[in-house]
């Protein structure tokens, strides 16, 4: 394997607070090839969100956060550059889609004057036409049948899995080489959100962008990802291919994080253990693959 | 458009204040081509003529100069419609800016510049305004000066708590995820929500200005004569009550003309934009 896009050696984390100080992260390591698509699994305050804001940057500037680490981005340690080189980074070579769409654009502006602003960002003095037909193409593959009367719509005029699609191809308009995609979609009904997937995978994989997916669900996860790690309290507990782990899963916490997906049976939501003591079992590693 | 010429249509208050506002402007605009006397703006004496009720052509009646009310009425709108443009040119842009800063900025920024605007909003406005007029002297200038430093902590307070609304929103999120500047963040991506409410502030607070600036002329401490003010006249017909009554009552009227006109016209802005704070 090459050299990773995106690699993450022992991130920690904690918040000071009144109360004192509150551990968040203990020691976060995890990496990303070039082209790969890597799950970040984990339950509701796991770290997963917080891990993908740190690399974006947006806790560092919170005078309470207390964070320590690297994280390597292409060869450059985004935790130690200056900020002005970090936002240049940002929008540019990283991108990232959130949960919500519709609120993820700014409800006063045109869609298309939006994708100006992201465009602008590589090519300053790009004018508004250069922009309409390469958003154009760019929407047109996210299959966006009328991609002209897209661009003139507001936010709140489109559905929530159009502008789920328009946030897809803004994020990825410029090429980046690493999309952190903090569990997108999550707000929309399940058929929206799996036809926005395989949009979304149909189109990194065209512009061989690395993406880190953060989600809950394991089922999307199996589907978009390769490499999976899962996180639970702050720490990484199990490593692996995605289908080494599904089958196999060795980790309590894995074990318990799959059992507790509801099934279409009628069975009723299952019964899950929850043994915190059993969930601090020592990492998980499966060998095969991966990055080393 | 559509929607906000129904909203219009079917509302007969808004049609009320549309119509007011519109007499106020025009009668301010076209003071040189419709006023009856338009001399009587400055200083003009007519003692045959002096003190009259209501009459032909000296419709709402004459002062104790005999200058004809009406006309000087339509040059003090000009005065205050003046008065009222130039004072939230001045305060708006310093009140939003500020609001902006502390409401994105957040922290200490926020606490040392909230608390700022909370020691001018302590200050009951009058008395400031009093205060800088007494110490300065009282020109219509001045006048504007004071009334600007007591209002735009209002936008401040206003434009904040939109702010700090707005900036919790994804889209500001995501413009900085990209690396957007504080700035473009503030001016570009939040600053554009807030219109609609700034909008709406603005045309409510004309007819407070002009309120405020009626009352501090009253006091004396405002437009200086023979420059007609809405104030002024109201508070030299005050000593002759009630005997000439007109010299109050048409001045004062002209007075809530203008501030329910604008008044009707805010809450028409509101409907329209959908704001309501």
């Amino acid at each position: 394997m090459s050299a990773a896009i995106l690699e993450i050696n022992d991130l920690r984390l904690s918040f000071k607070g009144h109360a004192g100080q509150t551990d968040v992260l203990h020691g976060i390591s995890l990496k990303i090839a070039p082209e790969e698509r890597v799950g970040l699994v984990g339950e509701s305050g796991s770290g997963k969100s917080v891990t993908a804001r740190a690399v974006l940057g947006l806790i560092q500037s919170l005078g309470s956060a207390r964070i320590s680490g690297d994280i390597m981005f292409d060869g450059e340690n985004l935790a130690s550059i200056p900020p002005s080189r970090r936002d240049g980074l940002l929008g540019t070579r990283i991108s990232m889609i959130f949960q919500d769409p519709t609120s993820s654009l700014n409800p006063v502006f045109q869609i298309g004057a939006q994708f100006h602003e992201v465009l602008k960002r590589v090519e300053p003095g790009i004018s508004f036409k250069e922009t309409r037909s390469r958003v154009n193409s760019i929407l047109s593959k996210v299959s966006i049948p009328e991609p002209e009367r897209v661009l003139k719509s507001f936010p709140f005029q489109l559905s929530g899995g159009m502008n789920q699609r328009v946030m897809i191809a803004m994020a990825l308009v410029n090429l980046p080489s690493l999309l952190i995609a903090d569990e997108p979609g999550s707000a929309l009904d399940v058929t929206v959100q799996d036809q926005t997937l395989r949009l979304m995978r149909k189109l990194v994989d065209e512009r061989r962008t690395s993406v880190l997916f953060i989600s809950h669900n394991l089922g999307v996860v199996r589907e978009f990802t390769e490499r999976i790690y899962v996180i639970y309290r702050g720490r990484i507990v199990e490593e692996g291919l995605t289908e080494a782990i599904f089958r196999e899963p060795r980790h309590p916490y894995t074990r318990a994080l799959m059992a507790a997906v509801p099934r279409i049976t009628r069975s009723g939501i299952p019964e899950v253990e929850d043994d915190p003591e059993l969930f601090q079992a020592p990492r998980e590693v499966h060998e095969v693959g991966g990055v080393s | 458009m559509k929607r906000a010429l129904a909203i219009v249509g079917s509302n007969p208050m808004s049609l009320l204040g549309i119509s007011l506002i519109s007499i106020v402007m025009l009668s301010a605009l076209l003071a040189d081509f419709i006023a009856p006397f338009p001399s009587h703006r400055g200083t003009v004496v007519d003692f045959t003529n002096f003190n009259q009720p209501p009459h032909w052509p000296n419709v709402m009646g004459t002062d104790l100069v005999g200058r004809d009310l009406l006309s000087r009425i339509m040059y003090a709108y000009r005065i205050s419609l003046l008065l009222g443009a130039v004072v939230l040119a001045l305060a708006v842009p310093v009140g939003v800016t500020v609001g902006l800063m502390a409401g994105y900025l957040g922290g200490w920024v926020q606490s040392v510049l909230m608390r700022t605007t909370d020691v001018f909003l302590s200050i009951p406005p009058l008395v400031l305004a009093m205060s800088i007029m007494g110490v300065l002297e009282p020109t219509l200038l001045n006048g504007m000066m004071a009334v600007t430093v007591m209002w735009w902590p209002w936008y401040s307070r206003l434009v904040c708590n939109i702010t700090l609304a707005e900036r919790e929103e994804g889209y500001v999120v995501a413009a900085e995820v990209i690396g957007a500047s504080k700035f473009h963040i503030m001016f570009r991506e939040i600053l554009p929500n807030c219109f609609p409410a700034i909008l709406t502030k603005m045309t409510l607070d004309l007819g407070f200005v002009i309120l405020i600036a009626s009352s501090l002329s009253f006091l004396g401490l405002g437009v200086q004569p023979p420059t007609p003010d809405l104030g002024s006249m109201v508070a030299e017909g005050a000593n002759y009550l009630p005997d000439s009554w007109w010299l109050t009552v048409f001045p004062g009227l002209a007075i809530l003309v203008a501030v329910f006109g604008f008044n009707l016209l805010g809450d028409t802005l509101r409907e329209i934009l959908g704001t309501d704070q």
